[in-house]
């Protein structure tokens, strides 16, 4: 297959910029698209070429595939790099990219259909030979069939009313000796609530830790895996803080998913970078949740303890290259990437659109920051909050902690409100610095995380507010009458004014 | 020279900051008994260096109306402050309680895809009032107030800026 000389980056903000970045090492030519709410965005400018592809609603912008593939032609690009979200994981897209000609930098549309919806997914791992969490997912006629089935996958298990959820119909049961009373509530409840007495049953998981494993393969049938990466802390099924190593993976269960994942993999025909999630339970067990067909948000975790590029190597898997390497490298020290958010954390994570005034990122040994936004950028209201990822790198976890937190205050964002602050009480928390954190630990632990507020920070705070408001008075005191007049002689404008006139607007 | 300041939303009454200027950036400040010589030196659009008694303090502010936002190690304040003339003012209006007639804001720039109520109605204290959507997310404000609705600015499937009026509660 030719070299790829032209890629056209079907995405905006971070990943449209990440992706790009590598283009450039390698020498390939970018072409960037935008909405009209992203005619001031970096990706824009970040490009060699871009084109305007509709209204801010992405379905009437960035999803709408016959514009993107004109771009393409028009543009001279001979490949589409989809980032993640809108098209990436889209097997029509992936076909009329085919039809086009035009190659597409992710796995061919038959491995997305495979593993697009849940169930078939499910399926699909099922006959692979890949665990699954045990259910029956059907339900179950009699208590005899159900009391045996329950045994055959271990208790703890959960029943489950097959006409509706909301917790009705539903038991947690312990072991056997409560069965057969769990079992009759539960269809009673499920009868008085939906109508319907079905019940199926699915073993329970007991503090799932979220751990999903990088697998890359190329165009040849050669797959391996790139080791995990932890994102338990999650909160509405948004992940905000993932690592590598995971804190609670020793080597054998790496070696052992790892396996599993490329089994995975293998089963649909993989091509290039995916992402094969797991949730492992207490006592280690690990089942199936979904595959993800594209690049990964928290790839960077990956990239720093394997010295990888995966931008760079999914190009080259598009291009029929034959990977690099056979097997896992062993990680090399330790990895946290956090997500910053324009959000606000104690207001339920409301959004937090708008102009940033003034942007400071963090720098210095292995920090780096992936980011969309510069200062004066306004984030519009259209997308995704994620306006940056962090990600830091250190030998051991203790240090990569020590890091991060570092790294985090160095971080200022003005104008908007920002998760900030709530990621560094993350980071804090003795169950993270622990490492045993589950799945819940954001939820249960949310009022801890918004941090306690420091006295005599308080009172610092009250002293600065109070010269703030005086210096500021003070120049306003000096400048306004000038206006008239006409005549500040040095023809400089005060800082302060010019503060106060941006925040006017 | 003297000044009042509020941090919290439920504080009563105002703390008073005595501030005495001292030439060249440096300034006596004294607040609950305490008094402080401080270095406060602007050193960007926006960034005070403050070093109070030995402590370096790095401070970032930002402000929105009458309240000064600032995030020092970390640690985000919103304070409140208005001097006596500004104070008199704000008395006669009640802005600094939440008394009397009640303007409630859009928090962000989004579309108003619900109004919940009308003029006339009498709402409880945490009613919503008004559903904005922003980043896909929709958000329920709420009155700050037991009371009644006497303005409705809000309009559903229009798109509001930060700081537009949307609800007046009395």
């Amino acid at each position: 297959m030719p070299k790829i000389r032209k890629v056209l980056v079907a995405n905006r903000g971070e990943i449209a910029i990440r992706v790009m970045r590598t283009c450039k090492d390698l020498g390939i030519a970018t072409v960037a698209v935008y909405s009209e709410a992203d005619r001031s965005a970096l990706h824009v400018r970040t490009a060699d070429q871009a084109y305007f592809v509709g209204p801010p609603p992405s379905r009437e912008s960035y999803l709408v595939q016959e514009r993107i593939l004109e771009v393409a032609k028009q543009s001279g690009a001979d490949a589409i790099h989809p980032g993640y979200g809108f098209l990436s994981e889209n097997a029509s897209f992936v076909r009329a990219c085919e039809k086009a000609g035009i190659t597409f930098i992710g796995p061919p549309a038959a491995a997305m259909d495979a593993m697009g919806e849940k169930t078939r997914a499910r399926a699909n791992m099922i006959k692979a030979g890949v665990p699954v969490v045990p259910g029956t997912t059907e339900p179950i006629g009699t208590i005899e069939e159900a009391r045996e089935y329950a045994q055959k996958i271990g208790f703890p298990i959960m029943l489950k009313a097959a006409g509706g959820g909301g917790g009705k119909g539903m038991r947690r049961v312990e072991g056997l000796g409560d069965f057969d009373s769990a079992w009759r509530s539960a269809k009673s409840e499920a009868m008085s609530s939906f109508g319907n007495d079905a019940v199926y049953i699915e073993k329970y998981l007991e503090k799932p830790h979220h751990v999903e494993i990088q697998v890359f393969a190329d165009q040849y049938g050669n797959t391996i895996h790139l080791n995990e990466r932890e994102c338990s802390a999650q909160r509405r099924h948004q992940k905000v803080v993932e690592e590598t190593p995971s804190p609670i993976l020793t080597p054998e269960l790496r070696a052992k998913m790892g396996e599993v994942a490329v089994k995975a993999a293998k089963a649909v025909n993989y091509v290039g970078a995916g992402t094969v999630e797991f949730l492992v339970d207490v006592h280690r067990n690990f089942y199936f949740l979904e595959m993800n067909t594209r690049l990964q948000v928290e790839h960077p975790v990956t990239e720093w303890v394997t010295g990888l590029d995966l931008v760079a190597m999914q190009i080259r898997a598009a291009e029929g290259e034959k990977l690099p390497l056979f097997e896992a490298p062993a990680p090399r020290g330790h990895a946290i990437e956090v997500r910053v958010y324009a959000e606000d954390p104690a207001r339920n994570f409301m959004p937090s659109p708008g102009r940033i005034h003034a942007l400071r990122v963090p720098s210095g040994p292995n920090v780096r920051d992936d980011s969309g936004v510069y200062a004066g950028f306004t984030v519009p209201n259209y997308y995704d909050p994620m306006i940056s990822k962090l990600s830091v790198w250190g030998a051991t976890r203790e240090e990569a902690i020590a890091r991060a937190k570092r790294a985090l205050s160095e971080y200022v964002v003005k104008g908007i409100t920002t998760n900030l602050r709530y990621l560094h009480g993350i980071l804090s928390h003795p169950e993270f610095v622990g490492g045993d954190y589950d799945t819940s630990f954001l939820t249960r632990q949310h009022t801890e995380l918004l941090g306690q507020e420091d006295a005599q920070l308080s009172e610092v705070a009250l002293l600065a507010s109070t010269l703030h408001a005086f210096q500021r008075d003070q120049k306003r005191a000096k400048t306004l009458p000038s206006r008239g007049g006409g005549g500040d002689t040095s023809g400089r404008i005060s800082p302060w004014r010019l503060a106060l006139k941006s925040r006017r607007r | 020279m003297r000044y009042f300041t509020k941090q919290q939303q439920g504080q009563k009454e105002a703390v008073p900051v005595d501030l005495e200027p001292l030439g060249q950036d440096r300034y006596r400040l004294t607040v609950n008994g305490k008094t402080f010589q401080v270095d406060a030196l602007s050193v960007d659009q926006g960034t005070l260096s403050l070093p109070v008694d030995g402590q370096s303090y790095n401070v970032e502010f930002e402000e929105n109306g009458d309240e000064i936002g600032t995030l020092v190690r970390g640690q985000v304040n919103r304070t409140d402050v208005a001097d006596e003339r500004k104070l008199r003012m704000r008395a006669a209006a009640s802005s600094f309680s939440v008394e009397g007639r009640q303007l409630v804001l859009a928090p962000m720039p989004g579309k108003v895809v619900k109004v919940l109520v009308k003029v006339g109605e009498e709402v409880k204290e945490g009613q919503g009032l008004v559903v904005v959507e922003a980043m896909k997310m929709e958000n329920e404000l709420k009155s700050p107030k037991a009371g009644k609705v006497t303005e409705v600015f809000a309009k559903e499937g229009t798109a509001v800026e930060n700081n537009a009026k949307l609800v007046v509660v009395e």
